[in-house]
């Protein structure tokens, strides 16, 4: 990936500037930076180090745009793009938040040593030493891991913090290999835990040993700050059947709930209470009809948007279908819609990605094409699935039918089955809203997506997906 | 020929189905020499987003002032009466580019953790990544930031990759 066919340029440019920046530094306003080519002065003021300087002397050139405010550092096929005033950058296409502000003082741009050593690690170098004495060389950087065990119900989970890269993960009996796209190490000794064996690294790999009666049971990302979880179960019995001893079951999600009480009509009526009163009542009759059907959540309680289709991937639902009410600043904007998954390449990439975590699945070449070809299949039934809600709500008297769209929800990314979103209707609608908080409505409401959905359990289409083989 | 970069971009970089219809791109008009002609996003009677065009002085070529620009004028409202997606009063932190075609456009944070309903939130999100798109050639998709952070979402829509323009949410 990295060229170095600038190299040449980029050590003559160095050479130039570190012959010029001892005359440009302003006595007592320096440190001492000690480079490959020798210690040059750099401005200082306070605790915040002159940055552009910094990038200079790796031999980046520096350009900035008015109009934007923003600074970029090239080297070689690398560059940084910031901002002053702000604390973000984007390097190579990876957004970067800086451990703090830059501020623009005079012509340069000032941050503090860690902003700096932020800012340099994507050209290929790094800032060690200390804020009075700094050392820029080139990079060999490792990134440190730091993995911790966290107990929960239902299994173990590894925490892998330190890093804010994503590893492509591989499994195989008793272990599980963590592939980063840099050279690692591991911050602290592995934390004991009886479900683990060891750990090794191997340049830019940690494999992890678990104990003979562990497996992965799946992976995901954690946010701020950014962390990578193996979540572990015990080995699961291979049966060969798919375990769904009371037939098809179908998950119904009522939108919202706790302190997230969704969109609101004037009155004060919140989303999430007429969302769970829909959704009990769908349920009750599916379950009527012989149609198995969890809600997502039974009663008011928070539940996080990944956590809803985890739990259909567990249960290894045939359908989906989250339920919502609308809202929009245009008061006149009345009618039902419904959803599915957007259809746009990188949606479809990270949905096939946050299904392959959700259900465990190896980076096996076979299997990923497995996958693919079942979440394309999944596509296709959760539009018909969307297209059968639709129909059986535009049935009903008083709905405008505002028809059948696609959007890259996270609540419905992930889901290894046909999935939808149903929009009732507007509660940010005077009309609407109150038609919406009347059990006849909801009843009326209930009874068309119950209709729907079972039409469509019992209707397989041409898209009926192929679930990999060898998946639970 | 602002237009027809626009109408490329916009046919090229539209949802799936909907790519392949020349009807969702709006007439091409010619902007007088030294002005350039914008179209924007704003949110119309029934929920949807509405395109609403206006001359301007002649854009920078530069992707991040260009972009600037462009929500300068979505934020600044509509002047035809539309409503304005933006659910509290949104203001541009920082604008970054990378070479793939991606923008990354940081807005200030919102005093409510989400926004309400799905038609405000899309309308909320595909108003800026739609306007980017549509008058920025060479961009073809923007990651919304808030408050200096990357997010997952601000209600059900996932941010947390740059997003193609969606024109299932735009009044044909």
């Amino acid at each position: 990936m990295r060229s170095r066919s600038g190299s040449a340029r980029a050590i003559v440019r160095l050479a130039l500037v570190l012959a010029a920046a001892p005359l440009l530094a302003a006595p007592g306003l320096a440190v001492p930076v000690t480079t490959p080519q020798g210690p040059v002065e750099v401005a200082v003021r306070g605790d915040l180090i002159d940055i552009l300087a910094l990038l200079r002397l790796t031999g980046a050139e520096v350009g900035y745009a008015p109009a934007a405010g923003s600074f970029t550092a090239t080297l070689g096929d690398f560059e940084v793009q910031f901002t002053p005033g702000g604390s973000l950058a984007v390097a190579d296409g990876r957004l970067l938040t800086l451990p703090g502000p830059l501020r623009q003082i005079g012509d340069s741009v000032f941050g503090s040593f860690g902003t700096a050593s932020a800012l340099l690690t994507p050209l290929g170098w790094s800032l060690a030493g200390s804020p009075a004495a700094p050392v820029l060389d080139r990079t060999v950087s490792r990134e440190r891991l730091i993995l911790t065990v966290v107990r929960a119900e239902g299994g173990v989970m590894v925490v892998v913090g330190g890093t804010t890269r994503r590893p492509r993960v591989s499994t195989a009996a008793g272990a599980v290999t963590l592939q980063f796209t840099v050279p690692i190490e591991l911050g602290a000794p592995l934390p004991h835990a009886e479900e683990l064996r060891g750990a090794e690294v191997a340049g830019d790999a940690i494999t992890l040993r678990l104990a003979p009666d562990q497996e992965v049971a799946s992976t995901y990302t954690l946010e701020d700050p950014p962390r990578f979880v193996i979540r572990l179960q015990k080995v699961q019995p291979v049966t060969g059947v798919v375990q769904q001893p009371h037939g098809p079951v179908v998950v119904i999600d009522p939108g919202h709930g706790g302190e997230d009480l969704g969109a609101q009509s004037a009155s004060g009526a919140a989303e999430k209470d007429i969302v769970l009163a829909v959704a009990r009542a769908t349920a009750a009759r599916l379950q009527a009809a012989g149609i198995t059907a969890r809600l997502t959540r039974e009663r008011d309680e928070a539940i996080g948007l990944g956590e809803r289709t985890a739990m259909a991937n567990r249960l290894q639902a045939v359908a989906f279908v989250s339920i919502h009410v609308n809202a929009s600043p245009a008061r006149s904007a009345r009618g039902a819609e419904t959803y599915f998954m957007s259809a746009n390449a990188s949606d479809t990439q990270a949905a096939q990605s946050a299904a392959r975590e959700n259900v465990g699945a190896s980076e096996d070449a076979v299997q990923l094409i497995l996958w693919d070809l079942a979440y394309v299949a999944n596509l296709n039934a959760s539009a018909r699935l969307a297209r059968t809600i639709q129909e059986r709500l535009n049935a009903l008297q008083d709905i405008k039918d505002r028809g059948v769209r696609q959007a890259p929800f996270v609540v419905l990314t992930g889901a290894t089955m046909p999935a939808a979103l149903v929009e009732l209707g507007f509660i940010s609608n005077p009309e609407e809203a109150v038609r919406l908080q009347t059990a006849e409505t909801q009843d009326q409401l209930a009874a068309a997506l119950a209709e729907a959905i079972a039409e469509f359990v019992r209707t397989p289409g041409a898209d009926a997906a192929a679930t990999p083989a060898g998946t639970p | 020929m602002s237009w027809v970069v626009l109408g490329l971009a916009m046919a090229a970089l539209g949802c799936g189905r909907r790519a392949a219809a020349p009807a969702a791109v709006a007439t091409p008009v010619a902007a007088r020499p030294g002005t350039s002609t914008l179209v924007l996003f704003f949110v119309g009677e029934q929920g949807r987003l509405r395109r609403e065009s206006r001359e301007v002085a002649e854009l920078p070529a530069a992707t991040q002032a260009r972009v600037r620009l462009v929500l300068d004028e979505l934020l600044g409202g509509s002047r035809s009466g539309l409503a304005s997606p933006m659910p509290w009063a949104v203001t541009v932190q920082a604008v970054f580019a990378d070479r793939a075609g991606n923008v990354f456009v940081d807005l200030s944070a919102p005093p409510q953790p989400s926004v309400a309903g799905t038609s405000a939130e899309l309308a909320f999100v595909y108003s800026i990544v739609n306007s980017v798109v549509a008058n920025c050639p060479g961009v073809a998709g923007v990651q919304l930031l808030i408050g200096g952070k990357e997010v997952a979402t601000v209600g059900n829509i996932d941010l947390r990759r740059p997003l193609a323009p969606n024109l299932d949410v735009v009044e044909p």
